[in-house]
């Protein structure tokens, strides 16, 4: 069970250098969604017997994560007519390194933690440090509203992985909370990238500095 | 009648002229003035038996029960309050009326009155959180009677640097009062000298209390603030205001144990304030802005006579305290009334010649004798000349150091020197009165404003006869005064019950009732031998010049500029000049003034410093979400990093 978990998480955070390499859009809510997809069915792994409430909670977050986000950012994408190509603060190349870098050192943080027994072997914990600094590592280096929604997607994802840890102690209504809370912050998010285009005819958050004070 | 109804009407009539302030002004002034008069009439109560007026009551402000309470201490102070009040408002009839200062007159009326009751409730209440309330409600309304010319930059300027000033105290206040909350378990206060623990608080309520009395280095915001405010409000700042400082120093080191260090420092700061204040003062050359300055110097005087107070204290008691403590508490007095003389001289000079510039004046006491004369009485009073009553207080505290030397204690070694300071702070203090009668009254007119001068009208004239009257009395008569004196004193520290005039005083009195007595036979004398002599003019001696002109008399600058250079280490005058070169010049010139020294090179310099640093920490937040994310990141790496060490430990 273990090793399919791990092979699990590992895909998601391969994914993760998959999101800080890529230089379009498109591409980049694809890696947000197929890693929600993964991580989704999670759940279904860790459980040792099959219980209703718990397919329910895995069918639900991969049709959020996977179809419903994506699906509101692309319409996003096509009704505000946004340039695909990204201009990013933080460089392709140097972006990948500190990500790499971050999954390295979250693994060996991971050894260095004193884990319960059966979250010892697990890439759980190593999982869940680097999906979240790869998550910041968005936020902080690109530029557009709708990398910004991905970096966030992807910070959520890892904050996931934590929650994982404690599915026996969290309830599912919890779990449940915090999905809708997402879908909610992204639809909203939607229509505010969708009016700051129509008012001034960019998505460059940089160019939003003269509002600070 | 008791002090708790007088009070009553006191505070009614206050409340009832801040509305009619608007409308009618005649209601206006003849609330204002009943108010002022009860006010007075419980003080007078409360002074002359001794006892002591206490109310609670079941009404809560702040979640803390309202307790007001009327002591010999506060009542001596609420007696200048009502006088001065009284005389201010008086005075503004005719200095600040409605058809010279439409916008600005009906308003600073309210503010007036509501000032004045607040200043009431300081010196009433008997809750920490209440004193802060009533406080701070009193900064807010001076800030906005010395701000009723904000039209001008330097009115503003001068209102927002008192107002800064004024809540840097403030700030001090409320930790101190704060402090002793949480030490005590509660707001009220009272008497608590055997708790020694809570003595360290002293310093924070001598920082507070000091900004506001204008002691030396904390005067900055004093003489600016003085100086722009209408003449009326400068003589209740500097009759009153900076003399609720004064209050809560002496009202807090009677309830509260105090450091052993803190009478020796509050002598110190107060020879300090007492010895620039009066050579800054000889430096400046606008009239309302020098007065100012002898209101550092006279504070300096009282906090000589209340530090000494405190070291007697502090070694047992000794009786040459009490003096120095009578000494200082009747100068508060006579420091409000001649001072407030000074200030409403000054402002009706002002009222008709548009200026404070004491270069362009000469020659006034020709066109305004009264205002001239009861001007000199105030300068001979605050010069601390006998027969007036400048010279009372002074003497007293002059007595308290003589009396600490012969008793050869340890305060012997600095009251030697603090009566020697003190000597030289009176002779300045002449010095500087001589120049600003004889530059302002006497000799010729310098400029056309001068030469249009009129005398003041009687609304202006009253208030002033008052004062000087109050002045002479309290010179001529000391003794009459002496109850109250001591029976604040005894409030202030209750071993010291002697309530007998000292013998020194009755002879002071006689004394004084000589010289006025040979004075007056020297002037009838005088007016006969003009009267049957008759009056030829003729022109000074012009050192040979073919053509004097006014212009070629000496000025404010001149008179005083050697003992500036005395001072020149710490004044620091600014000079401007075109020497004269050639045999035939053209054109030649000179110009100087006296900075605030404290303000520019201490307060500015380091308000520059943090200045710089905290726009380079501004520019942190420069509006990029991108970055701001990584703030919040670091945030948290240090958190689990602090933690992580935590955990360690």
């Amino acid at each position: 069970m273990t090793s399919a978990l791990n092979l699990f998480i590992g895909l998601a955070m391969g994914v993760n250098l998959v999101a800080l390499a890529s230089s379009r859009l498109p591409s980049i809510i694809r890696a947000a969604a197929l890693q929600g997809m993964v991580l989704g069915l999670l759940p279904l792994l860790l459980e040792e017997k099959f219980h209703w409430l718990v397919a329910v909670v895995a069918v639900g977050t991969v049709a959020v994560k996977g179809f419903v986000i994506p699906g509101l950012l692309r319409r996003a994408l096509r009704v505000a007519n946004i340039d695909r190509e990204m201009q990013p603060l933080l460089g392709f190349i140097p972006s990948l390194l500190i990500g790499a870098g971050a999954t390295i050192g979250a693994v060996a943080l991971g050894g260095a933690l004193p884990l319960r027994p059966e979250h010892a072997h697990s890439l759980l914990v190593p999982g869940a440090f680097a999906t979240v600094v790869c998550g910041f590592l968005l936020l902080m280096g690109r530029t557009k509203a709708i990398t910004q929604v991905c970096g966030y997607l992807i910070l959520e994802n890892g904050i996931y992985l934590f929650g994982l840890l404690l599915i026996n102690t969290t309830p599912l209504i919890v779990e449940a909370g915090i999905l809708l809370d997402l879908t909610v912050a992204v639809f909203v998010i939607g229509i505010i990238v969708d009016r700051i285009q129509r008012e001034f005819d960019t998505l460059d958050t940089t160019k939003l500095t003269s509002l600070h004070e | 009648m008791n002090p708790g109804w007088l009070l009553c009407i006191a505070a009614t009539g206050m409340v009832v002229g801040m509305f009619s302030a608007f409308r009618a002004p005649r209601l206006w002034l003849l609330t204002s003035l009943t108010g002022a008069i009860a006010a007075l009439a419980s003080a007078i109560w409360i002074l002359k038996t001794g006892a002591r007026w206490d109310w609670q009551s079941s009404v809560a402000i702040g979640g803390e029960a309202l307790h007001l309470q009327l002591d010999a201490l506060s009542a001596f102070f609420l007696a200048l309050l009502a006088v001065l009040g009284g005389v201010g408002s008086l005075y503004q009839r005719g200095y600040w009326t409605d058809k010279t200062h439409p916008r600005s007159a009906p308003s600073g009326r309210a503010w007036w009155n509501a000032m004045l009751l607040n200043m009431g409730f300081v010196l009433l209440v008997a809750n920490g959180l209440h004193f802060l309330i009533a406080w701070e409600l009193f900064t807010v309304c001076a800030y906005f009677l010395i701000t009723r010319e904000r039209q001008h930059r330097e009115v503003r300027q001068a209102g927002w640097l008192y107002l800064a000033a004024s809540h840097a105290g403030t700030l001090c206040l409320f930790a101190f009062f704060a402090w002793l909350a949480a030490r005590t378990g509660s707001w009220e206060l009272g008497p608590m000298r055997d708790r020694t623990e809570l003595a360290p608080l002293f310093w924070l309520a001598l920082f507070g209390f000091g900004l506001k009395a204008g002691m030396f280095p904390l005067h900055i915001w004093l003489p600016s603030a003085h100086a722009n405010a209408p003449s009326h409000v400068s003589a209740i700042l500097s009759g009153v205001a900076i003399k609720m400082g004064i209050y809560g120093l002496v009202r807090f080191s009677s309830w509260m144990p105090v450091p052993d260090a803190a009478g020796w420092t509050v002598a110190t700061l107060g020879v300090v304030s007492a010895v620039l204040g009066v050579a800054f003062a000889l430096g400046q050359h606008d009239l309302k802005r020098l007065l100012a300055y002898h209101s550092v110097e006279n504070i300096g005087i009282i906090l000589i006579g209340l530090g000494f107070a405190m070291v007697a204290t502090a070694h047992g008691n000794a009786a040459w305290g009490q003096l120095a403590l009578a000494g200082g508490l009747l100068h508060v007095w006579n420091h409000g009334l001649f001072k407030a003389l000074l200030f409403l001289g000054a402002g009706s000079v002002l009222h008709t010649t548009g200026t404070r510039e004491m270069s362009r004046f000469g020659g006034l006491w020709r066109a305004m004798p009264w205002t001239a004369s009861l001007f000199t009485l105030g300068a001979v009073a605050i010069s601390g000349l006998p027969p007036l009553n400048g010279f009372v207080s002074e003497w007293l505290v002059f007595l308290g150091l003589f009396d600490a030397v012969s008793a050869r204690g340890p305060a012997a070694w600095t009251a030697v020197p603090a009566a020697v300071l003190l000597g030289v702070t009176g002779a300045l203090a002449l010095a500087c009165f001589v120049k600003v009668c004889g530059v302002v009254f006497l000799g010729l007119p310098r400029s056309k404003v001068a030469e249009q001068a009129h005398e003041c009208g009687w609304t202006m004239r009253l208030p002033m006869l008052v004062l000087g009257a109050a002045c002479v009395a309290i010179g001529l008569a000391p003794v009459l005064f002496w109850p109250a004196i001591a029976s604040a004193s005894s409030a202030w520290q209750p071993l010291w019950t002697d309530s007998a005039p000292p013998a020194p005083m009755q002879t002071l009195g006689a004394f004084h009732i000589t010289i006025a007595a040979l004075a007056m036979l020297a002037a009838i004398g005088l007016w006969l031998r003009v009267k049957r002599n008759g009056l030829s003019r003729a022109v000074t001696w012009d050192c040979g010049y073919a053509v004097p002109t006014p212009r070629m008399q000496y000025t404010a600058g001149s008179f005083a500029g050697i003992i500036t250079g005395w001072f020149s280490w710490i004044l620091k005058p600014k000079r401007h000049q075109h020497p004269v070169k050639e045999n035939f010049p053209a054109h030649a010139s000179y110009e100087e003034h006296t900075p605030e020294t404290v303000l520019e090179h201490v307060v500015e310099p380091t308000g520059s410093v943090v200045m710089r640093i905290s726009t380079a920490v501004r520019r942190l937040q420069h509006g990029r979400l991108q970055a701001y994310i990584l703030y919040l990141l670091i945030g948290l790496a240090a958190l689990a990093l602090l933690a992580l060490m935590g955990g360690a430990k």
